[in-house]
């Protein structure tokens, strides 16, 4: 019973978001501009073609009955066709998505592994000068704006030294039936750069977290106990802190995994990396309705479809936590 | 909402997780690597085709690419002169009549061979059968009354009117094939399954915005390319292009900044370049009284100061189109004086921009009534044209020179236009090209008037009736010197009139790497596997 | 609660890092202050500007007759004014929104907390939404809705931002309503809003208040992001963040002072503004104290 409720609440929370997200989006790229002029030449078409085309996209309609047709359509599992690449629009995401699943995914693999690994050393030797490095470096990546970030990662490994590539996503192999950039070196290449910048504020993240979780385990009984048996520290570290501090750990990766989808938005627009998030932020600027909906809702899903699986991640591991339906 | 859809909302939601979670994409694993083949030619280009019709939109996004696989049935060449296509010759019977004779032993990719029928369903195609919002190409055959065929290679046009212009038009068509029945829909055509043409290239993938794959048409009627095969990726950014050309991994790379030209160079592609078909320029509104962000020095609104057309030539005399085409254009450009680059078909050799002259502008203004200047928002589209946002910050710079206070607001193209259409500007930057002068100066300065046509680009309802029977006149009279020299005329006209500032004609620019030999630019800007030649043998 | 912030502002700063991070962020708030007077250039006046000395390196001398101590921008602006005046927009901008949404959220969230019933099931309703996205999400919806202007900015910042601390001040007033000094005003029978004004608003403050400066240093890098993004302020009024973004497109070409300047003193903003908020974060909280 609760957990038909919790998971009800859950749907009904989804469902608000998404509602309210499209409806701001319908209205805002409503009012911004008229999406028929990057459709048509405006140097070679008339004011009739114009207006021809305003009325076959139904925009010529009043905003609330276009909103009313697009949740129609939604509803049937249709967001429409985009009106620039005349491509059903969520084919469109649904094709950008290997990109920035591999990018995000890549980010992670680095992030995760060093983030903790730092963080374990670091509290450990809590106090020292190598404590307080990292803490500092971890405070000043996280003040590092995305995307001078991915600019300087630009700069220093692209044009100073010549070592990678400065965008694009390079060769890529059929996998799945989608195309991924990680099986070719070639595409590994390229991969470089972008995912460093979407892990370096994440080592961070999860370097501090790990780190206070370590002071916090490492004064608990059961570690003195250990010490006190006299297993040798990098034991204690490995079999005991370690798996104590993970959930944690896990949270935040997959709550940043989220996060990383919608910093994608700057860092794949930076190095041109064909994802959703470039796709976003493109359609935007070319008031593609349609592909700017579908994007939004993705993300919207994605997002809370992954804070729902770590919270289910967090009751498997943790018997102390329980769902509750008030979040 | 009823509970039905609650659930249905429900099951979309779960059906985006499970495609999230990569649940639905389970087919068969392939893993295999991209075969480098050293003979195809590789091409970034900044064209993202948005579809396989080659009738939907009149954009070179589009029509760059699909000349590949499509062709016309007349060329235009480097100085814009008419020359045979598919058609090998062409000829007015009368004022309303016109004869095309179409090349012998051409055929489709699919085999069938061209004739007078192609032509006629072609036209049919796009003036009766494409609906909204494709409808860029309907002006150039929308004066079309009837189609006849006397025999299969020679096609006769009758126009409603005199179209002195038709060939020039017929140099936009796509020649399509007419199919066993019906005639075909976008959506036919974006599978990719009946894009077939005559020319150089056949058709082989596509995916939307990201790439073209081409092979070559080895029973194309004329001289046969030298590449098997062709790539084209679609790479927006022009920094990623720059990148993806100087390390090789394309060998022609388009729309090159050109501030990056000279790094480029350094690391060792070439660069070709020419002057575009096209002019960027500012347009003034002269028609309203009162116009938004047009205030006296003190904030308060004032009446129109552009129908004073000494305001309009001080602001022109006050332009430093130095800066813009030096600085912002990095060199490549042209200090532009009217529409077209000096020298091609129909321009005035009389009209050339010179150095600003701040002094004889500001007496101008004060001879106009404004010898303090007023404020003004100039505004234009961001990221559309090269130079386009920082052009609206120079110009501002060379105005406050003559008291004229110039806030520039950029917005993306899309916004800009609607805004503009909306009357939110007074004056504006903006942008065309055009096959010819006349098609430019019937557009953007002759008088509006939709019955005629006239004057869809005249934003700013500029109205000039002496034009106007210039440009009329110039219009009837047959390709050649004489009509040439009679655009050049009401060209000085209209411009001693200054209804708009032209400031320059930006260079197309296309680097290409060490396996091409040459690339022969065309001003109308196209990329082309055509005009890539290979290095050596 | 006076009294501790005072101790906190009076507390010997631990370390070279503490120093210099208040060092720093004072020098930047006196700059920013004091632009119009110490700047070599208004970069907002095109009579100021020439263009043909777009894109000098640094240390070229225009005709102005002062020193481009950091190089011109492809429009010839003086990158260290355009720094100096970016960093009045940045931070006007940010502590402005900050500001306002702290507000907005305090009363919110405690307001929340109060009522209880249909009130708090709405706002906290609100709350849950906002935050099952993420904030540069919720800015860039935001922003696309409203438009650009530096006025639109600080309203897309106050909505992306007011529900953190919505958040944080109901779950405090929820313990404080709960204080036995609060059933005594309740007997009383004081106004509700004198309640909630004078007994349960300062008394929520105190952790909404740690959440300020990091929330500023928020602030700062989304408004940055947002302009690189070409979302945010006008064109002719560059913040540190469109400066960055104007230099992108120079950074191939070896032009690179034009993004790495403004990059360079927004990082140091975002980062004295974070140690000095972290610094303030742990003093006001006991519990982080240990860590």
């Amino acid at each position: 019973m609760g957990m038909i409720s919790v998971v009800t609440g859950r749907f009904l929370q989804a469902f608000l978001l998404l509602i309210a997200m499209s409806l701001i989006g319908f209205i805002g790229i409503h009012s911004v501009g008229n999406p028929v002029f990057n459709i048509v030449n405006i140097e070679t078409a008339t004011p009739e073609d114009i207006r021809r085309a305003t009325v076959a996209l139904g925009l010529d309609q009043p905003i609330w009955r276009q909103y009313l047709v697009f949740l129609d359509n939604v509803v049937s599992g249709n967001f429409g066709t985009s009106y620039i690449y005349h491509l059903p629009a969520f084919e469109l995401v649904i094709a950008k998505l290997p990109a920035t699943l591999e990018l995000a995914s890549v980010a992670m693999l680095i992030a995760a592994p060093f983030g903790t690994g730092l963080g374990l050393i670091a509290g450990r030797r809590r106090g020292t000068l190598l404590d307080r490095t990292v803490l500092r470096a971890s405070v000043s990546a996280l003040s590092i704006p995305s995307f001078w970030l991915a600019m300087m990662l630009i700069l220093v490994g692209a044009i100073l030294t010549g070592w990678f590539p400065s965008g694009g996503r390079g060769s890529t192999a059929s996998f799945l039936g989608q195309d991924w950039s990680f099986l070719t070196a070639n595409g590994l290449w390229h991969l470089v750069l972008p995912a460093s910048a979407l892990a370096i504020p994440n080592i961070a993240l999860i370097a501090r977290l790990s780190r206070s979780g370590t002071i916090e385990v490492e004064n608990l009984d059961h570690t003195r106990f250990c010490r006190a048996k006299g297993l040798s520290p990098r034991r204690i570290l490995l079999r005991h802190t370690l798996p104590n501090i993970s959930v944690p750990i896990v949270t935040i990766i997959g709550l940043q995994f989220g996060g990383m989808l919608a910093f994608a938005v700057v860092v794949e627009s930076i190095f041109s990396w064909p994802g959703v998030g470039k796709l976003l932020i493109d359609s935007i600027q070319l008031l593609d309705r349609p592909v700017v909906m579908a994007t939004l809702t993705f993300i919207a899903v994605a997002f809370v479809a992954l804070n729902a699986l770590v919270d289910l991640f967090h009751a498997v591991l943790d018997p102390r936590v329980r769902l509750s339906s008030q979040r | 909402m009823k509970l039905g859809n609650l659930i249905r909302a429900g099951v979309l939601c779960t059906l985006l997780m499970s495609i999230f979670l990569g649940i639905v994409s389970s087919t068969p694993a392939q893993a295999q690597g991209q075969a480098e083949d050293q003979a195809e030619l590789r091409i970034a280009t900044s064209y993202k085709l948005m579809t396989l019709d080659p009738h939907f939109a009149n954009l070179n996004e589009n029509t760059s690419l699909l000349s590949h696989i499509y062709e016309r049935l007349v060329y235009q060449d480097e100085k814009l002169e008419l020359k045979p296509g598919l058609a090998t010759s062409w000829r007015p019977l009368s004022d309303t009549r016109w004869e095309f004779k179409l090349r012998e032993n051409v055929r489709f990719h699919d085999g069938s061979e061209f004739t007078a029928d192609d032509v006629g369903y072609t036209i049919e195609r796009i003036r009766d059968v494409l609906k909204p919002p494709s409808g860029g190409f309907r002006s150039y055959v929308s004066g079309i009354k009837a189609i006849s065929a006397p025999d299969p290679l020679t096609v006769v046009i009758q126009t409603n009117a005199p179209v002195p212009n038709l060939p020039l038009f017929f140099s936009s068509i796509f020649v399509m094939n007419r199919p066993s029945e019906g005639y075909q829909t976008t959506e036919d055509l974006n599978t990719g399954r009946s894009s077939i043409g005559t020319g150089p290239y056949r058709f082989e993938s596509w995916s939307s915005g990201e790439r073209l794959r081409l092979a070559r048409n080895d029973s194309y009627w004329g001289d046969k390319s030298a590449w098997p095969t062709v790539s084209f990726r679609v790479v927006e950014n022009p920094a990623a292009r720059v990148a993806a050309l100087s390390t090789g991994e394309v060998d022609v790379a388009d729309a090159i900044p050109a501030r990056d030209v000279a790094s480029l160079k350094e690391r060792g592609p070439r660069i070709a370049n020419i002057g575009a078909a096209r002019v960027n320029f500012v347009q003034f509104d002269v028609s309203r009284d009162t116009l938004p962000g047009v205030t006296d020095k003190s904030g308060k609104p004032i009446a129109n100061p552009f129908k004073n057309p000494l305001v309009r030539r001080a602001l022109a005399m006050a332009t430093d189109r130095g800066v813009l085409v030096d600085k912002i254009l990095a060199g490549y450009g042209t200090a532009a004086a009217q529409v077209f680059p000096n020298g091609l078909p129909g321009t005035s050799g009389n009209l050339t921009a010179g150095p600003p002259n701040y002094d004889e502008a500001r007496s101008l203004l004060a001879r106009a009534g404004f010898p303090d200047g007023f404020n003004l928002v100039l505004a234009g589209p961001a990221g559309r044209y090269p130079g386009d946002a920082e052009s609206l910050q120079a110009i501002a710079q060379s105005w406050a020179r003559i008291g004229v206070n110039a806030q520039p607001s950029a917005a993306p193209f899309s916004v800009f236009n609607s805004k503009r259409a909306a009357g939110e500007y007074a004056v504006w930057y903006g942008g065309t090209s055009g096959e010819a002068v006349d098609v430019i100066l019937h557009a953007l300065v002759a008088s509006p008037d939709p019955e005629r046509g006239t004057g869809a680009l005249n934003f700013g309802k500029y109205q000039n009736a002496a034009f106007d029977a210039m440009l009329a006149k110039a219009e009837g009279i047959k390709e050649g010197p004489e009509r040439n020299q009679a655009l050049a005329e009401a060209t000085e006209l209209a411009m001693a009139d200054q209804p708009i500032i032209p400031l320059y004609h930006f260079h197309h620019i296309v680097g290409f790497g060490p396996r091409i030999g040459s690339y022969v630019m065309h001003p109308r800007g196209w990329t082309t596997a055509m005009q890539t030649l290979p290095a050596g043998e | 609660m006076k009294a501790r912030i005072l101790s906190v502002l009076k507390k010997r700063p631990h370390g070279p890092v503490m120093t210099l991070s208040k060092l720093l962020l004072t020098t930047y708030i006196l700059l920013a202050v004091a632009a119009p007077v110490i700047a070599p250039q208004n970069p907002y006046d095109p009579l100021q500007i020439y263009g043909w000395e777009a894109s000098s390196p640094p240390g070229t001398t225009g005709s102005g007759g002062y020193l481009y101590l950091l190089g011109t921008d492809g429009l010839g602006r003086d990158i260290a004014s355009t720094i100096l005046y970016g960093l009045r927009i940045s931070l006007v901008v940010s502590i402005i929104s900050s500001a306002a949404a702290a507000l907005i959220g305090l009363t919110a969230g405690v307001s929340a907390a109060w009522f209880g019933k249909w009130v708090d099931v709405a706002i906290m309703r609100l709350v849950d939404l906002q935050l099952s996205l993420p904030t540069i999400l919720i800015a860039l919806i935001a922003i696309v809705t409203l438009g650009p202007g530096v006025d639109r900015i600080i309203l897309a910042l106050i909505i992306a931002q007011w529900a953190t601390y919505a958040r944080i001040a109901r779950s405090v007033a929820l313990s404080e309503a709960n204080k036995p000094y609060m059933d005594a005003a309740r007997l009383m029978r004081l106004p509700t809003s004198r309640i909630i004004f004078r007994h349960l608003l300062p008394n929520s403050i105190a952790p909404a208040l740690t959440l300020i400066p990091i929330e500023v240093g928020h602030a700062v890098a989304l408004e940055a992001t947002l302009s690189f993004l070409g979302l945010g302020v006008p064109i002719d009024k560059p913040s540190l963040g469109s400066a960055v973004a104007n230099g992108f497109q120079y950074l191939l070409t070896g032009q690179y002072w034009i993004s790495l300047f403004p990059g360079l003193a927004l990082f140091g903003l975002i980062a004295s503004i974070n140690f000095v908020g972290e610094d303030v974060r742990r003093s006001l909280d006991p519990r982080s104290k240990s860590l």
